[in-house]
C-alpha cells in the first residue's frame, strides 16, 4: 500500500468527486486516509469547508471509527482476530507470540468472517486463515 | 472439444487457507503438459473444512478434491483428476457430499456452483424469475407474498420482513430507501460475506424486488471494511448489474428505476444496529438513534426506509420464484423456511449448513461439525454472536429456532454457533463479553457507555477470586440495568453471554483462587 | 425577590391540534397528539426523573432516566421519546423501575466527583438522592483527571464533571446552529469536544446555549465560580441589539452572578448572545462616571460637582443662548439606548421647556429611511412580522444585513428555518456568513457594488411584472390601484430590466432573474434587511422598492412573509415611537397635524411649534453658521458614530454649551461642558420596544449608580429652565405616553408585567397586542406602490479613490463599543482592521495583518489590512468599534435624500500601506458656508430622487415643507446661490407652501 505525501491539491482531487454524494463526511475520510495512508490534521477544516460542514463535525466522525487514523501508517499492519470463534482456536496465544515480534504493528481486530478457518490475521490487508507465526512471518516476507 | 472446466474457490476464506497458490500451480501445470482448461473462481460451497476445494466438471457432474495445497496439484494431474480420476483427496461427486446432500438449499442454491460475476450462470440457475415475477405484480401483491412466505429478518431480531415492507409501502415520500445490512459483525458468522462473494446477483436481485414492492428509488449496502473482498465483488457485480438492465432508470425495462451505492463501515461493531448502520450511512458518527420514529416511516435522511439483513434480502427472489407456499413449507412453528447456520470456532468441520428451523444444537456441532477440531471434549458453544447465550453439551438437544432459543435464555442472532473445547474458561469469555462492549459501544446511553466497563471490572475482580458474593450481586444488579435500560440491543443484550455463562457454567466463576483457571 | 425556576416539561410542546387522552400513575390527562409521555406527566406535575432531557431540545433518550412502563408493551422505554398514544396506561413509578434508575444513577456516580465545585447547579448528586441511591459499589477507572479548559473569558469547561448527556452538543446544533461542539471517541471514551481544541480555538461563538443547556457543573460561568449561587433573580431585557432578548438576570444581593436568557421570552425563546448573556461586565466598569462633571471651556479639565449645580449651570446655560439667538438655537438628542419613558421626557424636554422641535435621535442615522419609507407605503414606520413568522417562510431574502454578527438570536431562528428546507436569497456586496456556513447555504448571492440597491430591487421587480409573476389577486384587494397601474408602467420600463442594470449592480442578469422568481413562486416569502439598506443616499427610495416587491407579491399580512427591518440597537423602534424625530410626534403623526398637537398642547399646557425642527446634520451645518450653540446628548456618542468625523467636531467645537449624558466619557464629551453620569439598563425602569414591535420590561436590577434615575435628570433641567416635570417613576411616564399616543392607548407596566410583553399596536381592537400587521388591511388603508428610480449615488470611485468602502459590525463587539470594549469580548474582536480582496491588495504592496492608510476625500486613518475574499474586488470593509481607528473620518457627508440618514455604506476611498499605526484624527477647516452648500445639495438631492408619477415639483414643495425647517427654507429661498438649484427646485420654490 502505497500513499501520496499531503497536499491540499492532492486532498481536494481526493474530495471533489464526492461533492454529490450524499452524507459525504465518512466516505471523504475514508478516502483521504485511502491517499495519504491516515487522516491529517489539515484535512479536518479541508472536509468540513468542502462540504460545509461544522470542524466538530468532521472531528467527531473521525474519532468515532477504529479504521480512520490521524497519525502516518505502519511498516506492515497485522490486524489479529480476537473475537470468540478465533479465540476458540487459540488467537489470543497467537496474538501474544506476534507481538513479541512485531510488537505495535500488531492490533486487535474483531472478525473477518473466517471463523471456520480461524485463527484469522490479516496482514497488510490479505487474510490469513489457521494462521501460524510462520505463515505471517512468510506473509510479511 | 470445449476446454475442461476446473473451479476453484475465489472465496476469501478459501484464499486464506492457499486457494490462489493452488489455482495458479493447476494452470501453470496445465499449460506445461498444453492441457487446455479453464480455471473458474467461484465461490465457496461453505464446506469450508475441505477449502481449497478444487472441482473439476466431468460431465454433467463436479468431481471434487480437498483440501487442496499447492504441493498436491502435481499429484492430482498424475492421478488424472481432470478427468475425475481418483485420488486420496478426491470427494467424489461434490453434490452427492452427504455434508452437503443432507442441506436443503434455497438462499445458498447457487453459492458455490456459479462462477459469481456471470449474470448467465445466474440465469442458467434460476436468477432472475423471481424479480421477473415481481414486476408482473402490484407493490402490494409482493408484499403479501413475502408476508405469506413467513419470511423473518435473518439479521437477528427475526422480525417478519413483508411487516416492515409494508409499512414503508403504506408511508407516503418522494423517496424512500432500500438498505442492506451487510455489516456481519457477529464473531462466528460468514455466511453474508460467502453470498455476497458467492452470489452476488441474488442480493442485488433481492434488494430491487423490495425496492419495486415499496416503491424506493435507491438502495444502499453497509457492508464491513474488514470484508474487502466482498466489497470489490459487490462493486463489480452492481456494475455489470447496470450495464445489463437489471438497474439503473429502468429495472429490466419496466420503467421502475432503481440504483444501489455500496457504503464501506468504518470498523465500527455497533454499526450493525440499524439506526446506527442509518447514520454511518449519513456519514455521520454511528450513534443509535432512539425510536419511534421506526425507520420504516423515517429512516435514512429522514425518508421512509427499509433496512434487511443480507440473507433476508437474498432469500427473497427465491420466495418470490417458488412463491410463499413453498418456501413457507420448510421451517417449525413461527420460524419458517430455511436458516444459513455457520459452524466456527473450534469445530472439525466448519462452514455453512442451510436447513429448516429446528434441527437441534446437537445435530449441528456433531453431526454437521463433527465435534472439536482439537479432538478434545466440547465444553460450550455460543450461539448468536458476541452478545449471544452460551450453551453447555446438556442444552444440545434444543432445536434450533427463534422462539426456542428465546425460551432457553438465548437467541439465534443470525445463526452462527461457536464452539469451544475444555479449554475455555467462561468467566474470561464473560469478561470478554463486557470489554467488546466497552470497545464497541457507541458511547450514547448510560448503561452501556458505563455498564460496560463497569461489568469488565466486576468480573475481573470475580476471576481474581475477589469476595465473589458481593461481586456477583453488584454483577447481576448491573445485567439488569444493562438489559433493561440500554437505548440499543448492544448494551442490552451483552449480559446474555455473562448471565448464561454464570447460569449454565457457575463453576469457572465461583471460588476462583484467582487468576485463570 | 426569590430565584426564578423556569419549569422544564422535558421535551418541546408539540404543535399538534389533535388531542389525545392517557392514564399516567392512574391520572388522567390529555394532550396534543405526539407529546411525549415526560411532557405529558410533567403537565399534571409528575416529573419523570431526567438529566439528559430539557425542553429547549428535541427529546434524545440517553440518560435512562426516565424510563416507565407501559400496560401492555414489554420493556421500559424511555418517556422522552416515546410520544403518547390514546387510551395509552402509563405508570411512572415501580419496583422494577427504581432499581433502574439507582442503577444508572450509580453508575453516573462512579465517575463523577464527589463534591460539585457549582453545588446546586450539578443536578447529578441531587438525582441520586432523588432516586434514592444509597452507596456506589464500582470502583475503577475514571475520567477524574481530564484537565479543564479555562481558555473561554465567561465560562469553563470542566470534563471531569461531564456525563456526556450532549445537552451542550445539541445545543449548539438545535438552537444556536453552530455545531461547533460533537462527542469526541466513543464507549467509555465518548467526551464532549470542541473538535479537539480549546473552546477559543474552535468555532465556538461564546452564545451560551451550551452552559445553559448543562445539568452539571461541566460548563459554568466563572462569574457563578467566583461569585456563588445567586438567590434571586429580576426578568429584564437586554439592552444590546434590537432583538431585545429577555433575561433573568441572577443576582447574589445587589452583585449580578449572571444573565440567563428567559425561555418565555418572546423575542428569544431562551436563547442569547455573546454579548447578552456575558458582556455586561461595563455596567460596574471602573471607567464608569457617577458624579456630575462640568467646566467652562473644552480645554478646561473637569470639575465634579453636585446635580443641583450641573443642572443650575446647564439651564443657565441655555437658557442664555436662547435668548442671544432665539428660541430656535438649541436642542437635544435622544437615545436608541435608552428607555422608552426616558426618550419621552427628552422629547417633552425639547418640545415644551426648549420649546422648540430641535429634537432627533441616532435613529437618524440607521432606520430612518425605513420609518419614512414603510409609512408612505404601508402606512407604519414599523416591521410587519413577529420573529416567530421566520419559521413560517418558505423563502427569506436577506437584504444588506449580516443577522449572525449584528443580531445572532434572530439569525438562529433563521436558520432554524433554513435546515428545515426554506431557500435563502442574500443581497450584499460582502460573502456574509450566512452565503455559506455549516447545514446553512443561500440559494443565490446577488453580490451587488455598493450603492446599487435600487437597481437591484427594481431588477427584481422588473422580472415579475414582466413575467407573470405578480399577485393580481392580493394587489387588486389590498392595494392603491392607481399607484399600481403607475407603478407597474415605470417598473416594466427596459431601463428597469435586469440585463440593463447589470452594469451597475454587477449581478448577472440571470441571477437576478432566477432570484426573482423564486422569491415570487413562494407560499410565503419574506424579507429581512438591515442598514446596508437604509444607510445610502437612496436608503428611502431602497425601503419603497421593498415594500412595492412584498405588495406585488402578496407578501404581507400573515405569518411567514413581510418586510422586517432588523433594528440595529435595543430602542431604536422604540426611540421612534416616541416622537424623536422633529416632524413627528409621538406615534408618528406629523407636527403639522393640529389635531395631535393639540393633544399634546392639553395635556402639556404648552403650545407646541407647527413646524418640523432640525434634524442632527442640519444641527452640525447651522451650529458652523452659527445659528445653532445649545444641545443636550443623551447616550449618543455623535462625535465617534456620526459620518464626517472632521466636520461633526468642529460642529460641537462651534457650540457654548454642550451637554452629554452617558455611561462613560467618550469622544463627544471631549467637546462637552457638562457630563451628566448616566445610567445602565441594570438600573433603568422602564421599556424597549424591540424590531417586532414588542415592548419589554426593563426592571431595576441594582440600584442608580448614580443617585438619580436618568427620566429624573432629565426633568430636573426642564424645570431648571422654568417647565416644571416631575415624574414617580416609569410606569408613570408610561401612562403619560399611553394618553397621548393612540398606538399605545392600552400599555400599561401592570398589563405589560401580566402578559410578559405586548407587541403595539396596542389598543382597544388589539388589547394583547399586534404580532402581525396590515392582516385584513393597510394601515393607511391601501397599500400604496412608489415609483423607485434608481439615482446613482454622487460617490462614485475616481482614479483618485479607486475603491467603495462599506462599513459594518462584528458579532462580538457593538457599535462604537463604549460597552463591549470594556468587557473581555475584546479577546475575538481587539481591533477594527480593513477587509480588502487579494487583488486589491496585492496591487498596493499590501500584506496581511499590516498597518495600512485609508483615506477619502474628507479625511484618512490608520488600521490593519486583513485579506479576505468575503469582500470582492473593489470593495474594502471595515467596522467602526475602536476610535482609534475611527471609521467615520473617512466617511462623507452624504445621505438619504429623504431623511439625511448618512451614506455609511458607500465611501470612495483608496488604501495604501502605512509605516506607523494609529495617530490623532486631522482636524482640518472646516468652510463656513457649509451650511449652504449642504442646503443646496439637500435640495437638489430631493429633487432628483421624489418619487412623482405627475409634476415633480409639487412633490418636492411637499416633502420640504414637511421636513425643513422654517429657517432652513428661508436660506434656500434667499441665501443660496440659485444657479446651483436643478430646475424642479427652481419650480418648487415658487409653490405658494414653500414661499411662506
Amino acid at each position: 500500500m502505497t500513499h501520496s505525501p499531503w497536499s491540499v491539491d492532492a486532498a481536494m482531487a481526493v474530495l471533489e468527486p464526492l461533492r454529490e454524494e450524499p452524507g459525504p463526511v465518512l466516505i471523504a475520510l475514508q478516502a483521504i486516509q485511502s491517499e495519504f495512508g491516515y487522516v491529517p490534521t489539515e484535512a479536518v477544516a479541508l472536509i468540513a469547508n468542502t462540504f460545509n460542514v461544522s470542524r466538530a463535525d468532521v472531528h467527531g466522525v473521525l474519532t468515532f471509527y477504529h479504521d480512520l487514523r490521524t497519525t502516518p501508517a505502519l511498516a506492515n499492519e497485522i490486524k489479529i482476530c480476537v473475537a470468540e470463534a478465533c479465540q476458540a482456536v487459540g488467537s489470543r496465544e497467537l496474538e501474544r507470540i506476534l507481538k513479541t515480534t512485531y510488537n505495535d504493528q500488531v492490533c486487535e481486530a474483531f472478525c473477518f468472517g473466517n471463523c471456520a478457518l480461524g485463527p484469522a490475521v490479516m496482514v497488510n490487508g490479505k487474510l490469513i486463515g489457521r494462521a501460524t507465526p510462520t505463515k505471517v512471518a512468510e506473509e510479511i516476507n | 472439444m470445449s476446454s475442461i472446466k476446473v473451479y476453484v474457490p475465489g472465496d476469501s476464506a478459501a484464499v486464506s487457507v492457499g486457494a490462489d497458490e493452488v489455482a495458479l500451480e493447476i494452470s501453470r501445470l496445465a499449460s506445461a503438459s498444453n492441457v487446455e482448461l479453464e480455471i473458474i473462481r467461484n465461490g465457496t460451497r461453505g464446506v469450508l473444512w475441505l477449502e481449497p476445494l478444487v472441482e473439476v466438471q466431468v460431465g454433467v457432474d463436479r468431481v471434487g478434491y480437498g483440501p487442496v495445497r499447492a504441493e498436491d496439484v502435481a499429484g492430482l494431474f498424475q492421478a488424472q483428476f481432470l478427468t475425475g480420476g481418483s485420488h486420496a483427496l478426491c470427494i467424489g461427486e461434490v453434490a452427492q457430499l452427504p455434508w452437503l446432500a443432507q442441506q436443503d438449499r434455497i438462499t445458498f442454491k447457487r453459492v458455490g456452483i456459479v462462477d459469481p460475476l456471470s449474470l448467465s450462470d445466474y440465469q442458467a440457475q434460476g436468477g432472475l424469475v423471481g424479480l421477473e415475477r415481481a414486476l408482473s405484480m402490484t407493490g402490494e401483491e409482493i408484499v403479501a407474498e413475502v408476508i405469506e412466505s413467513g419470511l423473518r429478518g435473518r439479521g437477528g431480531a427475526g422480525f417478519p420482513a413483508g411487516i416492515k415492507w409494508k409499512t414503508v409501502l403504506e408511508t407516503s415520500g418522494e423517496s424512500k430507501y432500500i438498505c442492506c445490512n451487510a455489516d456481519e459483525g457477529d464473531s462466528g458468522t460468514f455466511a453474508d460475506r460467502i453470498l455476497i462473494e458467492g452470489d452476488p446477483f441474488t442480493l442485488i436481485e433481492g434488494m430491487t424486488i423490495a425496492a419495486i414492492a415499496v416503491g424506493a428509488g435507491e438502495g444502499f449496502i453497509y457492508i464491513r471494511s474488514e470484508y474487502p473482498a466482498a466489497v470489490a465483488k459487490l462493486s463489480n457485480a452492481i456494475q455489470i448489474a447496470r450495464e445489463f438492465g437489471l438497474l439503473g432508470s429502468s429495472v429490466l425495462g419496466s420503467g421502475n428505476a432503481f440504483d444501489i451505492k455500496i457504503r464501506v463501515g468504518g470498523g465500527s461493531y455497533v454499526c450493525g444496529e440499524e439506526t446506527a448502520m442509518l447514520e454511518s450511512i449519513e456519514g455521520k458518527r454511528g450513534v443509535v438513534r432512539s425510536k419511534p420514529p421506526l425507520p420504516a416511516i423515517s429512516g435514512l435522511f429522514g425518508k421512509p426506509t427499509v433496512i434487511n439483513n443480507v440473507l433476508t434480502l437474498a432469500s427473497v427472489p427465491a420466495v418470490l420464484a417458488e412463491g410463499a407456499a413453498s418456501y413457507k413449507s420448510r421451517g417449525v412453528g413461527r420460524s419458517l423456511g430455511t436458516q444459513i447456520f455457520q459452524l466456527a470456532g473450534n469445530v472439525k468441520q466448519g462452514g455453512i449448513v442451510e436447513t429448516g428451523f429446528g434441527i437441534s444444537l446437537g445435530e449441528l456441532v456433531h453431526g454437521y461439525g463433527g465435534g472439536s477440531l482439537s479432538g478434545k471434549a466440547i465444553k460450550a458453544v455460543q450461539i448468536g454472536g458476541p452478545l449471544g447465550a452460551y450453551f453447555a453439551p446438556k442444552n444440545f438437544d434444543l432445536p434450533m429456532d427463534y422462539e426456542s432459543l428465546i425460551a432457553a435464555g438465548g437467541m439465534l442472532g443470525h445463526g452462527g454457533i461457536v464452539i469451544f473445547d475444555t479449554e475455555v474458561d467462561l468467566a474470561i469469555q464473560a469478561k470478554f463479553a463486557m470489554d467488546f462492549c466497552a470497545i464497541e459501544s457507541c458511547g450514547k446511553c448510560t448503561p452501556c457507555r458505563l455498564g460496560s466497563t463497569r461489568g469488565a471490572e466486576t468480573i475481573q475482580r470475580i476471576i481474581d477470586g475477589e469476595d465473589f458474593e458481593p461481586n456477583k450481586r453488584i454483577l447481576l444488579d448491573l445485567c439488569e440495568v444493562m438489559t433493561d435500560g440500554s437505548l440499543c440491543a448492544m448494551g442490552g443484550l451483552t449480559p446474555m453471554p455473562v448471565m448464561s455463562a454464570m447460569i449454565n457454567f457457575p463453576e469457572d466463576f465461583e471460588n476462583r483462587g484467582g487468576g485463570a483457571k | 425577590m426569590t430565584l426564578l425556576i423556569e419549569p422544564d416539561f422535558g421535551t418541546p410542546r408539540s404543535k399538534r391540534s389533535q388531542k389525545v387522552t392517557v392514564t399516567i400513575d392512574g391520572t388522567e390527562v390529555e394532550v396534543p397528539a405526539e407529546t411525549s409521555i415526560m411532557r405529558a406527566a410533567a403537565t399534571i406535575g409528575i416529573n419523570v426523573p431526567k438529566l439528559c432531557a430539557t425542553d429547549t431540545l428535541k427529546a434524545f433518550g440517553s440518560c435512562r432516566l426516565c424510563v416507565v412502563e407501559i400496560d401492555g408493551r414489554k420493556g421500559t422505554p424511555s418517556s422522552c421519546t416515546t410520544p403518547v398514544a390514546d387510551g395509552m396506561k402509563i405508570s411512572t413509578q415501580s419496583a422494577k423501575l427504581s432499581r433502574l434508575r439507582q442503577g444508572v444513577m450509580e453508575l453516573y456516580l462512579s465517575d463523577h466527583p464527589a463534591d460539585c465545585a457549582v453545588g446546586d447547579q450539578c443536578k447529578v448528586h441531587g438525582m441520586a438522592k432523588e432516586v434514592g441511591l444509597t452507596e456506589v459499589r464500582y470502583a475503577g477507572k475514571t475520567h477524574l483527571d481530564v484537565p479543564k479548559d479555562e481558555s473561554n473569558p465567561y465560562f469553563t469547561f470542566d470534563s471531569t464533571e461531564c456525563i456526556v448527556c450532549n445537552r451542550c452538543v445539541r445545543a449548539c446544533d438545535e438552537v444556536q446552529g453552530t455545531f461547533a461542539l460533537t462527542i469526541e471517541n466513543r464507549g467509555f471514551e465518548a467526551r464532549v469536544s470542541s473538535s479537539g481544541t480549546s473552546f477559543i480555538e474552535s468555532e465556538c461563538v461564546s452564545c451560551g446555549a451550551c452552559v445553559q443547556a448543562c445539568p452539571t457543573g461541566a460548563l459554568t460561568e466563572k462569574t457563578l465560580l467566583t461569585i456563588g449561587t445567586p438567590t434571586r433573580s429580576v426578568v429584564t431585557t437586554c439592552a444590546y441589539c434590537g432583538v431585545g432578548c429577555s433575561f433573568k438576570a441572577e443576582m447574589k444581593g445587589d452583585e449580578l452572578v449572571r444573565m440567563v436568557p428567559l425561555k418565555d421570552g418572546g423575542a428569544n425563546e431562551g436563547h442569547s448572545c455573546v454579548k447578552g448573556r456575558f458582556a455586561w461586565g461595563y455596567a460596574t466598569h471602573e471607567d464608569r462616571i457617577t458624579t456630575p462633571m462640568i467646566r467652562k471651556s473644552i480645554t478646561d479639565e473637569w470639575r465634579e460637582v453636585s446635580w443641583e449645580e450641573a443642572i443650575e449651570y446647564a439651564a443657565t446655560g441655555l437658557k442664555r443662548i436662547q435668548t442671544e439667538l432665539g428660541t430656535n438655537s438649541i436642542g437635544g438628542i435622544s437615545s436608541s439606548r435608552c428607555t422608552n419613558e426616558e426618550v419621552f421626557v427628552v422629547t417633552k424636554l425639547v418640545r415644551a421647556a426648549f420649546g422648540n422641535n430641535n429634537i432627533d435621535t441616532c435613529a437618524r442615522v440607521c432606520h430612518s429611511p425605513t420609518g419614512y419609507g414603510l409609512k408612505q407605503t404601508f402606512g407604519t414606520s414599523a416591521g410587519t412580522q413577529d420573529f416567530e413568522s421566520v419559521e413560517h417562510a418558505d423563502v427569506i431574502m436577506l437584504i444588506g444585513a449580516n443577522p449572525t454578527s449584528a443580531h445572532p438570536v434572530f439569525a438562529s431562528r433563521m436558520k432554524k428555518a433554513l435546515r428545515k428546507g426554506a431557500s435563502l436569497i442574500v443581497v450584499d456586496p460582502r460573502q456574509i456568513p450566512l452565503v455559506r456556513t455549516p447545514h446553512v447555504s443561500a440559494t443565490h448571492h446577488l453580490q451587488l457594488m455598493p450603492g446599487t440597491n435600487v437597481a437591484v430591487i427594481n431588477a427584481l421587480a422588473h422580472v415579475i411584472a414582466t413575467e407573470g409573476l405578480i399577485d393580481r389577486e392580493f394587489v387588486n384587494a389590498r392595494c392603491d390601484l392607481e399607484s399600481f397601474a403607475q407603478w407597474e408602467t415605470f417598473i416594466r420600463l427596459p431601463e428597469n430590466s435586469p440585463e440593463t442594470l447589470e452594469e451597475f449592480t454587477r449581478v448577472p442578469a440571470e441571477t437576478i432573474r432566477q432570484a426573482a422568481r423564486l422569491y415570487a413562486a413562494a407560499p410565503n416569502g419574506a424579507i429581512y434587511y438591515g442598514l446596508g439598506v437604509t444607510e445610502h443616499s437612496q436608503g428611502s427610495t431602497m425601503v419603497m422598492g421593498i415594500a412595492n416587491l412584498a405588495m406585488a407579491t402578496g407578501n404581507i399580512g400573515r405569518k411567514g412573509v413581510g418586510v422586517n427591518p432588523l433594528r440595529g440597537q435595543n430602542n431604536v423602534q422604540g426611540s421612534c415611537d416616541m416622537g424623536s424625530f422633529p416632524h413627528e410626534l409621538s406615534g408618528y403623526r406629523h407636527i403639522s397635524d393640529p389635531e395631535a398637537r393639540s393633544i399634546f398642547d392639553n395635556k402639556w399646557s404648552v403650545t407646541l411649534q407647527s413646524q418640523p425642527g432640525l434634524r442632527i446634520p442640519n444641527m452640525f451645518d447651522a451650529a458652523l453658521a452659527g445659528e445653532f450653540k445649545g444641545l443636550y446628548i443623551q447616550g449618543e456618542d455623535i462625535a465617534q458614530s456620526d459620518p464626517n468625523t472632521v466636520h461633526v467636531h468642529a460642529a460641537l467645537r462651534a457650540m457654548e454649551m454642550v451637554i452629554v449624558q452617558d455611561l462613560f466619557l467618550n469622544e463627544t464629551s471631549k467637546f462637552a461642558h457638562i457630563f451628566l453620569p448616566g445610567t445602565s439598563f441594570l438600573e433603568k425602569d422602564g421599556t424597549f420596544t424591540n424590531a417586532e414591535r414588542r415592548i419589554n420590561r426593563v426592571r431595576p436590577v441594582m440600584p442608580s449608580k448614580t443617585g438619580k434615575s436618568e427620566f429624573e435628570v432629565t426633568c430636573d433641567l426642564a424645570t431648571a429652565m422654568g417647565y416644571p416635570m416631575h415624574y414617580a417613576n416609569g410606569a408613570d411616564i408610561m401612562d403619560e405616553i399611553a394618553a397621548v399616543t393612540p398606538t399605545f392607548a392600552g400599555v400599561t407596566f401592570t398589563a405589560l408585567d401580566a402578559a410578559g410583553s405586548m407587541q403595539w399596536p396596542v389598543n382597544a381592537s388589539a388589547p394583547l397586542g399586534t404580532p402581525t400587521m396590515h392582516i385584513n388591511q393597510f394601515v393607511r388603508g391601501e397599500g400604496k406602490f412608489m415609483p423607485t428610480p434608481y439615482v446613482a449615488t454622487e460617490e462614485k470611485s475616481s482614479r483618485r479613490f479607486p475603491l467603495l468602502l462599506t462599513t459594518g459590525r462584528v458579532l462580538s463587539q457593538y457599535n462604537v463599543g463604549a460597552q463591549t470594549r470594556r468587557t473581555s469580548n475584546s479577546v475575538w474582536h481587539p481591533e477594527d482592521t480593513l477587509d480588502i480582496h487579494e487583488a486589491d491588495a496585492q496591487l498596493r504592496g499590501i500584506e496581511d495583518g499590516t498597518w495600512v492608510k485609508l483615506a477619502s476625500r474628507v479625511g484618512d486613518t490608520i488600521m490593519r489590512a486583513r485579506i479576505t475574499d468575503e469582500v470582492p474586488a473593489g470593495v474594502v470593509y471595515t467596522t467602526f468599534h475602536f476610535p482609534e481607528s475611527g471609521a467615520n473620518v473617512i466617511t462623507t457627508e452624504y445621505s438619504d435624500w429623504a431623511t439625511n440618514c448618512p451614506e455609511y455604506k458607500v465611501t470612495a476611498v483608496e488604501v495604501s500601506p502605512s509605516a506607523k499605526g494609529p495617530g490623532a484624527i486631522h482636524e482640518h477647516e472646516i468652510d463656513k458656508n457649509f451650511q449652504l452648500s449642504s442646503i443646496v445639495r439637500m435640495a437638489n438631492q430631493i429633487a432628483a430622487n421624489i418619487p412623482s408619477t405627475g409634476a415633480p415639483e409639487i412633490e418636492v414643495a411637499h416633502h420640504l415643507v414637511q421636513f425643513w425647517t422654517p429657517t432652513m427654507l428661508q436660506h434656500l429661498h434667499e441665501d443660496v446661490d440659485r444657479t446651483l438649484l436643478s430646475p424642479v427646485v427652481l419650480r418648487a420654490l415658487d409653490i405658494e407652501s414653500v414661499s411662506n
